[in-house]
Formats: structure tokens, sequence, C-alpha cells
């Protein structure tokens, strides 16, 4: 495989997973906070802030007051910005462009007809009442992708890299919901984590932001509190969307592409097994004990990962 | 059957023109009648929809093309017609025998005109034929490409005459584009209206990838074995793109863009995830002058530094050959049955239009005084761009074509106007089937001692009412186009 275009596939993955992860956090927060038990998780404000928060563009005043449309088409539809779903979707057709040939015509048709869903969606719909149709069809639309791509594309270094690209994505953006949702847990109290947020209905939220919420419940047989709910989302290897499942998945698709037994020190193969391991061996109470050090560790090894990858395989 | 309270009820016939679908009485021809009952028991609403989810299947599929020029270049469907062009079995084989016949004759000559130029000591065409253009590379001098072949791949575009013989308007020996439509044709034709293939045998369309690989596979660089073989391109924002997409997928061999590739040793290579892997055969799809910045345009980003001195060892094989772009100017295309005659000792398959050279004083006198009643092309340029239908033009653009001809007159040739026949097409403005102008581009390969001619083509049709140029940057469409099994074309 070209080294240039699988740099491109690597990033079409990445904006796949992105685009519905920023999609599902937005309207899981949005229609939590309509009926959320406590006045500081039911102001919208809040909500849009955190949202704004989670897409890595903080509110710097706290006392700002945003404007709800403003937000909602500035995340979604506004292809100005680079973070917004929009723009996401645009960047994963451009780049599936680039690879058509490699890429099944299912695949790449499916990606079109994404593309032209949001570009055509209308504006004035969305940002009043269209939200919540506006993203589910996002997330209902990645899993089709996700589905032709498993079930379309041969199991080769091609969908090695797509997969790499996606689960890289997939482990960045639940540590940067975690780290949103506990942030807002903090907020939504004003006191420390481990007093009150026992039973936040953040949790929940949380959870459901990962889609992960009912399978939770099956694990814990209880309602979540701050420990179960770090614990499913970063270590439990079964759930599809933790951390650790992520890395898994990282690892065991580099080694599609890299078929060494025994990688250098240098080598992207290596470093994933590194961050791999170094997550595994990890207990929940030590993450929860220095959280912030660990979202920040986390988030650092991921982009190490992506950046050594750029240096070993898309270097052209 | 009547054409009364079908979608055809509405179809105006002009006499003047030869319609390939109804005879001079109105009727359907024979071949069409089928086709004809059909279509004819479907109203118009029930059209339009089928008409409207083939659109829809071009746009989720992305089979779009850019058109320049505008501001922004746009992404736009190639529009498509879902009524067929048939061709009958006996029709095909003059066709197909004449398409052969040009690729071939045109092969030896650009071996020629690049070796020994015996047709210029013959004195069948002149030098200036040659010095003259711009596209002769004298790069290419003496160069022996590998498996002796210049146009591996060949579009000839044909018509039909109101005489009812078909013509050949040009042949596209660089790099003739449009077959990824021929299958896309296929493809929403059967979607949308599987079931008139049951009444019809018509050919595949779906080998031509198999056999363009076959073909470049069979000129591979001497002392290979089984070669690597890509298909460069432009580029992704390149108007033809998915075409390039298309072929690479369809014969399974990489898409490369030429920063994907590099020259070491006089050997190419690509780039690619686990390192260097080297390249055999090239089907490029960038212009001559942009393969290679070392040779031949110093800033082009698209080609390869190196690539033609690896060329030139024999170590890479390209198709097409750089420089066969002299063999399909419009000034050569007027010596065909000159030059089919002299290297095949034939007589032409295909007829060639008259064609009046501005070049000679006295052809140039005879352009100047009938404008009115020819089509003036620029011989160099492709796409449909620059050219001048005399009956067209008011009297301040008439005067402005004779000043741009006599300025440069090697520049222009003339032809009479030639009428194309016309095929029912559905038109969406008046919602029912009108009269349009239709071409034929057809696909041959040519290889090292093999040759394929796809049956089937690209049918254009022009969807401007009256309008001749049918390119799709002009504003054509194309139909899908059966060439049938047997005689009557029925199971």
């Amino acid at each position: 495989m070209l080294a240039r275009v699988a740099n491109n596939l690597f990033w079409m993955g990445r904006y796949i997973e992105r685009s519905e992860h920023v999609a599902r956090f937005m309207h899981v927060n949005y229609f939590s906070s309509l009926d959320a038990p406590n006045e500081r998780s039911q102001n919208r404000q809040f909500v849009l802030k955190s949202m704004r928060f989670m897409i890595g563009d903080p509110v710097k005043e706290s006392a700002e007051v945003l404007d709800e449309e403003q937000v909602l088409y500035n995340l979604g539809m506004n292809a100005d910005i680079p973070y917004s779903i929009i723009s996401n979707v645009k960047w994963a057709r451009e780049n599936a462009n680039s690879a058509r040939d490699l890429i099944s015509t299912e695949l790449y048709e499916a990606i079109n007809k994404f593309y032209h869903f949001v570009l055509n969606y209308p504006v004035e719909t969305y940002v009043k009442r269209g939200l919540y149709d506006f993203c589910v069809n996002i997330t209902e639309m990645t899993t089709i992708l996700r589905g032709k791509i498993r079930g379309t594309l041969l199991h080769d270094e091609v969908y090695a890299i797509i997969m790499m690209g996606m689960n890289l994505e997939r482990a960045t953006q639940i540590i940067r919901i975690i780290n949103t949702k506990y942030n807002d847990a903090l907020m939504a109290r004003g006191k420390s984590v481990e007093e009150e947020v026992g039973y936040s209905f953040e949790w929940v939220t949380l959870l459901k932001c990962a889609e992960s919420y009912d399978m939770m419940r099956r694990f814990y047989k209880k309602p979540p509190n701050s420990v179960s709910t770090l614990e499913f989302l970063i270590l439990n290897p079964d759930c599809p969307r933790s951390v650790m499942n992520s890395l898994n998945q990282v690892t065991k698709h580099i080694n599609v592409i890299d078929r060494s037994k025994y990688p250098p020190k240098d080598s992207t193969a290596f470093l994933v097994e590194k961050v791999r391991a170094d997550l595994k061996f990890k207990y929940v109470e030590e993450i929860e004990e220095n959280i912030q050090d660990f979202i920040e560790k986390k988030l650092d090894d991921l982009v190490l990962i992506a950046q050594k990858m750029e240096k070993e395989f898309f270097n052209y | 059957m009547k054409t009364e309270n079908t979608i055809f009820g509405s179809y105006q016939k002009n006499p003047d023109l030869f319609d390939e679908v109804f005879d001079s009485s109105g009727e359907a021809k024979e071949v069409y009648q089928k086709l004809f009952e059909l279509y004819g028991n479907y109203s118009i609403d029930d059209y339009v929809q089928l008409n409207n989810k083939a659109k829809a299947s071009f746009f989720n599929q992305g089979i779009t093309f850019q058109v320049y020029g505008d501001q922004e270049t746009k992404e736009k469907i190639f529009p498509f017609d879902l009524f067929p062009r048939i061709i009958g079995p006996e029709e095909w084989d003059h066709i197909e025998q004449g398409a052969i016949q040009r690729s071939r004759a045109l092969n030896l000559f650009l071996w020629d005109i690049y070796h020994d130029k015996k047709i210029v000591k013959d004195g069948i065409v002149p030098l200036e034929l040659l010095s003259s253009s711009a596209n002769y590379l004298h790069q290419m001098l003496g160069l022996d490409p590998p498996g002796e072949v210049y146009n591996h791949i060949s579009g000839t575009d044909i018509i039909k005459h109101s005489d009812g013989e078909y013509y050949v308007l040009e042949d596209n020996i660089r790099c003739p584009s449009g077959v990824s439509y021929v299958v896309c044709n296929r493809t929403a034709l059967k979607r949308a209206l599987f079931g008139v293939f049951n009444h019809y045998q018509a050919h595949t369309v779906v080998n031509y990838a198999e056999n363009l690989l076959q073909i470049l596979e069979s000129v591979k660089p001497k002392g290979t074995d089984s070669p690597n073989t890509v298909v460069i391109t432009p580029g992704m924002y390149n108007s033809a793109y998915y075409e390039h997409s298309y072929l690479a997928k369809a014969m399974g061999v990489e898409l490369v863009e030429g920063r994907d590739l590099y020259v070491e040793n006089d050997f190419v290579y690509m780039k690619t995830i686990s390192g260097p892997v080297r390249i055999d055969v090239i089907y490029r799809r960038v212009d001559d002058l942009f393969i290679d910045p070392l040779e031949f345009k110093p800033d082009s980003a698209l080609g390869v530094p190196g690539l033609f001195a690896a060329y030139r060892r024999g170590n890479v094989c390209l198709a097409n050959a750089p420089g066969t772009g002299v063999a399909d100017d419009k000034a050569v295309y007027t010596y065909m049955p000159e030059i089919i005659k002299y290297y095949l000792d034939q007589d032409p398959i295909l007829k060639n239009v008259h064609t009046y050279h501005c070049s000679r004083p006295d052809e140039l006198r005879y352009v100047l005084e009938h404008i009115t009643e020819l089509v003036v092309k620029p011989v160099d340029e492709s796409g449909g761009y620059g050219i001048s239908i005399g009956s067209r033009l008011s009297k301040e653009e008439i005067s402005k074509v004779k000043e741009q001809i006599k300025k440069s007159p090697r520049k222009y040739i003339a032809q009479p106007i030639m009428s194309l026949s016309v095929h029912p097409t559905y038109i969406d403005e008046s919602q029912s089937f009108e009269q349009r102008h239709v071409d034929l581009r057809t696909f041959t390969l040519l290889g090292h001692d093999t040759e394929f001619v796809l049956k089937g083509g690209l049918s254009r049709v022009a969807l401007k009412k009256g309008n001749l140029v049918v390119n799709s940057s002009q504003g054509g469409g194309s139909k899908d186009t059966w060439v049938l099994k047997n005689h009557n074309g029925k199971c």
C-alpha cells in the first residue's frame, strides 16, 4: 500500500470515529440535561460549555454567555470550524476519495451518502429542532460505515490501517469524554469528587455518551459510581468502547502491518505494546487517585503513537 | 406500435435528421421494436421516478466530474439517459474492424515518424506535419517502446451522418477517457430497468479492465516475469479521477500520483508502507509534458523526475507512449486514408470526414469563403474546446474566427458540418423524449501481438437542442450502448 494513501486511510478512520463521538456527546448531554436532577446540570449554559470543553475549545471566561444555536451550528454544521462534524465528514470523504481504488465500492458509496446527508441537512432545522435527528443519523451512519469497513474490505494492511485510525481515535475520544464529564461532575456539585458524586447523574450521562450504560449495568448490577464507571470505560477489555479494548485492537492491527516477532524499540509496534502494557497493569484506584495526570499521560501516549506511525509508515 | 399515449407520445421527428430509432415512415426500426414496446408501457410519472433513481445512484456512487473554468470547480453528475442505443452485430463488426485498422495503422505511423520517417521520404505526408506539431517529441526519436506499441489505448470518435454511414471524427490516442462511464451506464440501466435485458442479448462491457491489464502486461519491459502495473493520476481533483480510480480498482493495481514514485538508477519505485516497490508498467493518465520535470515541463509537480530516462533505458513501460499526441492531431487525421493505405495496404474501413487544411493556401481560401458551411477546429485542442460551427456564428464572430485562422493557419482545419444522427433522449425540462444528436466513442486496446475492442462504447448525447458538441465539458450526457450478440437481438 502506498504510504500517502495509508496516511489518508488512517485519517479517514479517525474522522469517521470522531464525528460519531462528537455527535453522540452532543445529543446525549443535551437531552439528558432536560430532566437532570440538579439545577446546575439542567442549566443550558452548563451543557453548552461542556460541549465546547469536550471538543477542545473550552470557554475561557466562565461568565461568558453562549448562544445555543451558534454553539450547535459550530459543532455540527459550520464548515469553517475544523472540529465541526461537517468538517470531519468532509475530510473523511476526501481521504476516502484518494483511496477509492483500494476501498470497496460499497464503502465508498456509504461514505458518499453520509457526506451528502450532512451537506444537505437544513441548518435552520438542525439548530432549532433537528439536533436529535441529525446526531442520531450521524451515529447510525458511522455504524453503517464500520459495518462496510469490516464486511466489505479485505482484512489486510488497508483494513489494519483504517482500524488503527479508528481505535486510536476512539481511545482518544473516550478519554476526552471522561475528562469532560469528570469536570462536569466536579462543577455540578462544586465540591470534591470523592465526597459527592457517588451516584451522580453525570456518570450515567458519561456511560451513555460512550453507548456503554446498559452493558455497564449488566456487568456490575449496580448503579454507576466513579470507580465502576472509570473501571468499565478505561480498563474493561470486554467493553467495546473502553480504552483498554481500543488499545488491544490497535495492537492487533499493528501486528498485521509490522509482522516482526521482536519489534525494535523505535518502532510503532514496540510503542503500542508499551502503552498497552502500562494500562493493562493499572488498577482503577490508582487511576482515580490522580485522574487528571492519568488523562494527560494517556492522551500524550496516543499522540506519540500517531506520530510514530507517521514517521514509520506515512513518510512519503 | 403507435406512439400515442406512450412516453413517446410527444416525440417530434425532424425529417432532415437521421433518427437511429425511427425510420422515415415513423415506425420503430426492427431492432428497436421490442424496446420501444417495453418503454411504451411506462407512464411519464413512472419514467420520471426511474430517471431520478438512476440519477441518485450516480450521485451516491460519486460518479461525478469536475468542470473547470468556473470560479470554483463544481462536482456534477454526468447526465445519463435511460433509453439505450442498440448496434446490431454486422454494423458493429464494421466499426470494430475499422477501429482496429486505424489503431494498427497509427501505431505503425508512430513507429515510422520516430524512426526512419519513410512516409515522409515517400512523399505521403509532408514533413511540416511533424515539424510543426507541438506534440511531436524529439525525445522519442529512435526510442523503441517496450513491445513496440505506442497507442495501447485508443478512443475513436465515430458519428453516423445523415447518409446512414459511419464516419470517424477523431482518434484520441493520448489519454482517451470515458470508458468507466460505459460500465457505469450499463450498471445504472440494469439497476433501473433490468427487465429489458430479458429481451436482448447485449455483449458485456465489464471485461474492459481485465483486457486492459492483459494488454499492459503484454508490453512489460524485457526481463520482467510478473510485472508490477500501476495507474498514475494527476490526483483527485482531476476531472477524470473517478475513471482513474475505477480502472485501478477494476484491474486490482495501485493508483499512484507522481509524488508516490521515484527513480533510482533508472528504475522506478513506489513508496509503500513497507518500503520501495519496483514498478514495471505505468498506465499514465498524466499528459506528456507533465510526466517528468527533468525532461519536459520543469515546473510540473505531477510527474516523476527521471521517469523518462528510465523509460528510455527500457526499464519501465509507459502506456500510452509519450509523443503519441502527434498522431491524434486533427491535421494528421486528414491523412488517415493515406496512412492506412501506406502501412497496411488496405482501404480504410471507416470513412474520414473530408477536411480542409488551412495550411494549404487554396484550401484556406475555400475555408474563408465558405466558413458558414463549415466547422472550424483548432488542430491541437481536445474536449470540444475552441470549435466554431460556421452556421451558428454572428457576423462579428465570423470575422473574429477568420482573423484567428489567418493569423495561424497551421492551427486550424475545417470540415463540412456533419449531421450527427439523433436518438430519442429524455429531456428533464419538457418531461418528454426529444431528438438529440449522438456520437460514439469506441475503445481499442493494442498490445504486443494482441488487440481488443470493447463491444459497446460511449454514446455521447448533446443535451442542448440542436447542439452538435457532445463532450461532457460542453453539456453532454451519455447512453448505454448495446452491441447485440445475434442478428435480431432477441432471445
